[in-house]
């Protein structure tokens, strides 16, 4: 019966070449295969993001009047809907750290060199999209802070010369943040981003299957022969081992350190004091606090965002710039990962104090 | 001129009277009672945070058994998989899946 229903399947998807596929595909083994499991575990906490997201928009209502007080019905009334709001708000916590991993972790070892420039730019863009998904889903509740964090973000874009008015009113719906603004951050939050995020996640996917796993640089100098698994079932088994710590870990944390939720905003309000955005802005937050209120004659906000615009556009393209890495200037590029890494954790912490 | 016993009865009971008019705020019992009768009456205002957290004692004793559940199902599962790791490690080394696809 099961061979039978395997088949019928099998003439009508092809499956078999894609079971082929899994067994001839190959994972290298080496003292860095670790940093491959973080690929895997952006995946598992999109898929759980995906499901507790299903779950809460059948209660959830993108109104002023309604949004804060069917958050709050959620946690309440709804059974276990608590701890269903606890899972999709850490699972978005852990899948932004686990990008972020990912991406410095390929920094790194530089397995962005030719030919996966395309997979790296597509993981930035991912990254971009993850923080997004972070930024337009932290108003949805409609609380006081969250509302005053919108207000200051959605203010940021206003520093940018000639078209920063527009994004922000863009962003905003409006001069204000408003319900104009929670209705487009829904609406961003659940039909726009995912369907851009689906798209560039099977481009990034196909790109890795495509060029394989990079092998670390000095083997790849060394010409050195580095043993190999296979992905079917050898690295799979070993990649369900790290989903089920993490899975037991997420919803750990989950029932024991559930977010809590605020009062209703109300919009006239003057804003709350220590606003504070979610904890992967806070680096970001700072650095626009630092900054003073003119450079010369530029307003030192302006500046800042340029500056922030003009790093953005450098590590897009970062591949191409480090297209030498055994070189001193690959060098140069690998210990900047870690300056960042440095200057992200103490302008954190400091904006925390 | 003497007071009547009715009239200094009187006269006894509204001292007691304003005695306890005056003193009752600072009488410990009294301001039992207020804070009982304040506490019945339903609060006006919204709570400022929520906090989810389990309703009662049954779903509170059923989230810690699902944990203990939980973490037992994934270190069992673990074990058997590092087992199962190992024995497809060996038939790989011994290439037992190209010998088997030959």
């Amino acid at each position: 019966m099961n061979i039978g229903i395997k088949s019928w399947l099998d003439e009508r998807f092809g499956l078999s070449g894609i079971t082929d596929f899994m067994t001839k595909k190959t994972v290298p083994l080496h003292k860095h295969t670790i940093w491959y499991y973080t690929g895997s575990a952006i995946l598992l906490f999109f898929a759980i993001q995906v499901v507790t997201g299903f779950m809460l928009v059948l209660y959830y209502k993108p109104t002023l009047e309604m949004a804060n007080e069917s958050v709050a019905r959620i946690m309440n009334e709804i059974p276990l809907g608590w701890i269903i709001r606890s899972v999709h708000s850490w699972s978005a916590s852990f899948m932004i750290a686990f990008v972020f991993v990912h991406l410095l972790s390929i920094w790194i070892a530089k397995s962005y060199r030719r030919p996966r420039e395309l997979t790296w730019m597509s993981g930035v863009l991912l990254l971009l999209i993850s923080l997004f998904f972070g930024f337009t889903g932290y108003l949805l509740p409609w609380d006081d802070l969250s509302f005053s964090a919108t207000k200051v973000g959605t203010d940021i874009p206003r520093a940018i010369p000639v078209v920063g008015v527009w994004v922000t009113k863009l962003l905003r719906g409006g001069e204000d943040v408003t319900g104009d603004t929670l209705t487009r951050f829904f609406g961003i939050h659940v039909c726009m981003l995912p369907v851009f995020l689906f798209i560039l996640l099977a481009i990034h996917i196909y790109l890795v299957q495509k060029q394989g796993m990079s092998l670390p640089l000095e083997a790849e100098v060394k010409q050195e022969k580095v043993k190999e698994i296979p992905f079917w079932p050898n690295f799979v088994f070993r990649e369900t081992v790290v989903w089920l710590l993490l899975v037991g870990i997420l919803f750990s944390i989950a029932i024991f350190f559930p977010p809590s939720l605020e009062k209703a905003a109300d919009v006239m309000a003057p804003a709350p004091e220590g606003i504070k955005p979610e904890w992967y802005f806070l680096f970001l937050f700072q650095t626009l606090k630092i900054f003073p209120a003119h450079v010369l004659f530029v307003s030192g906000e302006t500046l800042a965002v340029l500056l922030m615009f003009f790093a953005a556009v450098l590590f897009f393209f970062l591949p191409f710039f480090d297209n030498k890495p055994t070189l001193t200037k690959g060098k140069i590029i690998t210990s900047l990962a870690f300056v960042f890494i440095l200057y992200a954790l103490v302008m954190s912490v400091w904006s925390l104090l | 001129m003497t007071l009547a016993r009715p009239s200094f009865l009187i006269l006894g009971f509204l001292f007691l009277f304003l005695l306890a008019w005056i003193g009752a705020p600072y009488c410990p019992a009294q301001q039992d009672v207020e804070q009982a009768v304040t506490s019945d009456l339903p609060e006006k205002q919204e709570p400022e945070k929520i906090i989810g957290a389990p309703q009662d004692i049954k779903q509170k004793t059923g989230i810690w058994v699902f944990v203990v559940w939980m973490w037992v199902s994934i270190l069992v599962l673990v074990y058997f998989l590092r087992w199962k790791i190992k024995e497809v490690d060996r038939l790989y080394q011994l290439r037992y899946f190209s010998a088997k696809k030959n």
